[in-house]
């Protein structure tokens, strides 16, 4: 059991908090203490695991999910160090929503990769409500759930369908008509979680509603998941024709993603569709390593896109939090009053748009040439007009941010602005010695 | 200096750290690091380029350092065409160092600088296409900053265009090297980013493809008309010494971009494209003119007759005779001087009257004779005078193009008529017309002694190139000749 370690590192925070919580006055301190060492721990016990490989019809503990439990923890961490600690239930389902993904990253069956994904859906779904008091935070959690739960329910639909045809509930080689709608079916409700287009409807609502640094959690901690979950689906359903439609469908999201952040006024949602256009390379990246026979190279190439994701999403979503901006007037000219952050902040818009030398520059690099790899030229020449709109507006934020004279009073900085230095850092790092994430993707 | 092509891009990048360390005792104390680093820089060129001239077992010179996975290596490669284009940064770089000493700027002004010569170096010395690319990027962001924080009024626009217009080229460029590079492998089953081992042959059908990707990406830097909307904006709103940079070096990325990287990869590609990359250079040398004709501006006029001079290098290169290709090189460091001179007195100009249209000066001659004998001497030297650079430069790559494909040369004898008609009007209009109602000549001091010591190199170097090519010639013969068909 000694594998499971992670996942028992994160169950015992939930069950702490939640004890923690029938306190009278749960302490914030012990709290937020106890969210970041169990994430952390979770880490460490992936780091230190004994080595071995446990895989059974139901669980896989191996290289390529402690890969995954990695980047999910990195994700997951800065909203351990952000969240204040005055909610014992909010701390709880954190926890309890990473718990989910970690079983996800470990799923080997299709009942265990839905489990995974209602557990780290539901407590989601709460996160965004309890993050932010008020009408607009519950209203974007129901949005939240309805889309969630129509997902879960065609993943079901889809499984019953492959049962069906195949009697088989992981892999399978053939697939009758019957199991192809059923692999459709299931590659919907992945994608519904991604945000592809046209499936994104909830996403720029859920994004812009919740706390900064919750959308940073979702945005980076879910989205990992989520690749992962679809392609446990390539590897089970190798022949389902809907694969080969994912660079497609991967391009269409990076491009429309991109052009639809152009216009945006409110800085969340602005990032809300930046994160579709990541979300829209991450699919074209799934697509070229299934078509490329899903070598090891390009699983390697998303989970270091996803490491740098990590860092560059929790960055920008962070710097919102920290300096209390909201829309792009109240950027303007803001950089001389805050001129680390600030810079923290550019970096990691610099490495989002993938201008070398950042890290984002090689996550990019890496999944485009995947992609021109596999021989999947048109996606990668959309996917590379899709970088070049969205560097538009990345540019736009920096130009805004420095070039521009102070147009209004701006809220003011609160904490944390070490953490936005933290992961500016972290992506200039990753661009200067990417080998660095190497270890890892083995 | 056990590696010496790496201390020529670290050691300016050092200086960059230094000035925005420095930055926070005052003003001073970075400018006087940057005057330091960028003479430290210009010197250790200077001592490579001689021991290289010097010395035949370095004439050209290999770095070799790590190799990381998918065949990244770190290697950099010196031959004379690498060290003439770096010399140029160096010269350039501390000409600018020296022209904004008096302006009130903050320490990122010099360390966007140091940052820029030290990433344009690097693109001059990468062997290994990896790094060619992250230079070749990373010169975009001090270039960004450079006109959006120090630009004039226009500035926060252009330099989003600037960033824009490039960097879309670039993608394109990007993508043909990962198809180039995944054939290789593909091929031979070894995975390199190496210049010298590249071979296109791999790519087969796709050739044209990746030949164009590349193409794009140069063409939008040279820039060739229809690709060079970015231009104009981008060099009317930099700072003077912005622009020194931008037309003195960074244009050359794309020339030199053609010469290192698809010229040699792409032999018979490129030799077939010549009636449309050259149609189009003759094109644009003739409608730069004509654009620089209608200009009102004094600092868009230049801009536009940057297409114009950088369509008479394309011309020279495509030929692929020794004569072009030699006049083709030798033209991107004339325009280097010429224009970077020119863009430096519109600068002074622009200083002491904060106006730069055509109309906005007249008799100038009288008040600054000493602007008026430079701006003079480097408009001359500009247009092709005999005697000076521009007619090396410019009858070599004629010459060579008209070996190649006549018609070309006609086109290109056009251009040269047209530089004549939009330059020396200008001259007249600033300096010896009357002054008009609303002139703001009244406010113009001749050049001090610092503005006139950076003209007098400028200058001198115009001369010096103009009267005893040959050397210079020499100078870049050897690393072109392989590339003669």
């Amino acid at each position: 059991m000694t594998l499971l370690g992670p996942q028992a590192a994160l169950a015992a925070g939930t069950v702490g908090a939640l004890c923690l919580g029938l306190l009278r006055r749960p302490p914030a301190r012990a709290l937020r203490f106890l969210a970041f060492a169990a994430v952390a721990g979770a880490m460490v016990l992936v780091a230190l695991g004994p080595g071995g490989a446990l895989v059974s019809t139901v669980l896989a503990v191996d290289a390529k999910s402690s890969g995954w439990l990695y980047v999910i923890g990195l994700s997951a961490l800065p909203l351990a160090y952000w969240h204040d600690g005055e909610d014992d239930v909010f701390t709880a389902l954190f926890l309890g929503s990473t718990l989910g993904m970690s079983l996800l990253a470990s799923a080997a069956n299709l009942p265990m990769l839905f489990i995974g994904l209602e557990f780290m859906s539901l407590p989601a779904y709460l996160l965004v409500a309890r993050s932010r008091p008020g009408a607009r935070g519950l209203e974007a959690a129901i949005k939240y759930f309805f889309a969630g739960g129509i997902a879960g329910a065609l993943f079901l639909l889809g499984l019953s369908f492959y049962y069906a045809d195949t009697r088989s509930l992981s892999y399978s080689a053939v697939l009758s008509p019957l199991g192809q709608a059923g692999a459709v079916l299931m590659a919907v409700a992945a994608l519904f979680k991604l945000g592809a287009f046209p499936l994104h409807w909830w996403l720029p609502d859920v994004y812009e509603a919740a706390a900064p640094e919750v959308s940073g959690f979702l945005s980076t901690a879910m989205k990992s998941a989520a690749v992962l979950f679809l392609m446990r689906l390539c590897e089970m359903a190798p022949q389902a024709r809907v694969i080969g439609y994912l660079p497609a469908i991967g391009a269409a999201t990076a491009l429309f993603g991109s052009i639809m952040a152009l216009r945006q006024e409110r800085l969340q949602r602005l990032l809300a569709y930046s994160s579709i256009a990541h979300a829209g390379l991450l699919i074209l990246g799934v697509g070229a390593w299934a078509a490329s026979g899903r070598k090891a190279e390009g699983a390697s190439a998303l989970l270091f896109y996803l490491g740098v994701y990590a860092f560059m999403s929790n960055g920008t979503f962070g710097f919102l939090k920290h300096s209390g901006l909201e829309t792009r007037a109240q950027l303007k000219g803001r950089g001389a009053s805050m001129p680390a952050a600030a810079a923290a902040f550019t970096v990691l818009l610099f490495s989002l748009g993938g201008i070398p030398p950042t890290g984002g520059f090689f996550a990019k690099l890496l999944v485009l040439w995947r992609a021109v790899d596999a021989g999947l030229a048109w996606p990668a020449v959309a996917a590379a007009l899709a970088a070049l709109i969205s560097l538009a507006y990345y540019l736009g934020l920096i130009r805004d941010l420095w070039l521009e004279e102070p147009l209004e009073d701006a809220p003011a900085s609160g904490r944390g602005g070490g953490l936005v230095i933290a992961c500016a850092l972290g992506a200039l790092l990753l661009g200067a010695a990417p080998w660095l994430m190497g270890g890892m993707a083995k | 200096m056990s590696m010496p092509l790496t201390t020529l891009w670290v050691l300016p990048l050092v200086g960059a750290v230094v000035c925005g360390a420095l930055g926070r005792y005052g003003r001073r104390p970075a400018k006087l690091a940057a005057l330091s680093f960028s003479l430290a820089y210009a010197g250790v060129v200077a001592m490579i380029m001689l021991l290289s001239q010097s010395n035949v077992a370095f004439a050209t010179i290999n770095e070799t350092g790590p190799q990381w996975a998918y065949g990244i290596s770190y290697r950099l490669f010196a031959d004379s065409l690498a060290l003439g284009l770096i010399g140029l940064t160096a010269f350039l770089n501390l000409i600018c160092v020296i022209a904004s000493w008096d302006q009130e700027v903050s320490a990122g002004y010099w360390a966007c600088f140091l940052v820029l010569a030290s990433a344009l170096t690097g693109v001059f010395l990468a062997r290994d296409l990896f790094f060619f690319y992250v230079f070749w990027e990373a010169t975009l962001i001090p270039m960004f900053f450079i006109i959006g924080l120090w630009g004039s009024s226009g500035r926060r626009h252009a330099a989003v265009k600037f960033f824009l217009f490039t960097f879309a080229g670039s993608v394109f460029m990007l993508l043909a090297i990962l198809a180039l590079v995944s054939a290789h492998h593909g091929a031979t089953g070894v995975w390199t980013w190496d210049l010298s081992q590249l071979d296109a042959k791999a790519l087969g059908a796709a050739a044209r493809w990746v030949f164009w990707g590349l193409v794009l990406g140069f063409a939008v830097k040279i820039p060739m008309v229809p690709l060079h909307t970015w231009l104009p904006d981008a060099h009317t709103e930099a700072p003077a010494a912005g622009s020194v940079m931008l037309a003195g070096v960074m244009l050359k990325m794309g020339v030199y971009g053609l010469l290192r990287v698809a010229l040699p990869l792409f032999p018979e590609l490129s030799w077939g494209a010549l009636p449309i990359l050259g149609g189009l250079a003759a094109f644009s040398t003739i409608y730069g003119a004509l654009c620089a004709m209608a200009q009102t501006d004094l600092k868009r006029m230049i801009a536009y007759s940057s297409i114009a001079h950088l369509g008479f290098c394309l011309l020279g290169v495509l030929s692929r005779t020794s004569q072009g290709l030699t006049g083709g090189a030798l033209q991107l460091v004339n325009h280097g001087l010429t224009t970077g001179a020119l863009f430096l007195m519109v600068g002074f100009l622009y200083e002491r009257a904060h106006k730069r249209g055509l109309g906005d000066f007249g008799g100038l001659a009288e008040r600054a004779p000493y602007l008026a004998f430079f701006f003079g001497f480097s408009t001359l030297a500009s247009i092709g005078l005999p005697g000076l650079n521009g007619f090396v430069g410019e009858f070599m790559s004629l010459s060579g193009v008209l070996a190649a494909l006549p018609i070309l040369a006609f086109a290109g004898v056009l251009g040269v008529t047209l530089a004549a008609a939009y330059a020396l009007p200008a001259f007249q209009a600033v300096f010896w017309a009357p002054e008009g109602a609303g002139s703001v000549s009244a406010q113009v001091t001749d050049l001090d002694r610092r503005e006139r010591a950076i003209l007098w190199t400028l200058c001198g170097l115009m001369l010096w190139i103009g009267v005893a090519p040959k050397p210079w010639l020499a100078w870049f013969e050897p690393a072109v000749r392989g590339l003669v068909r």
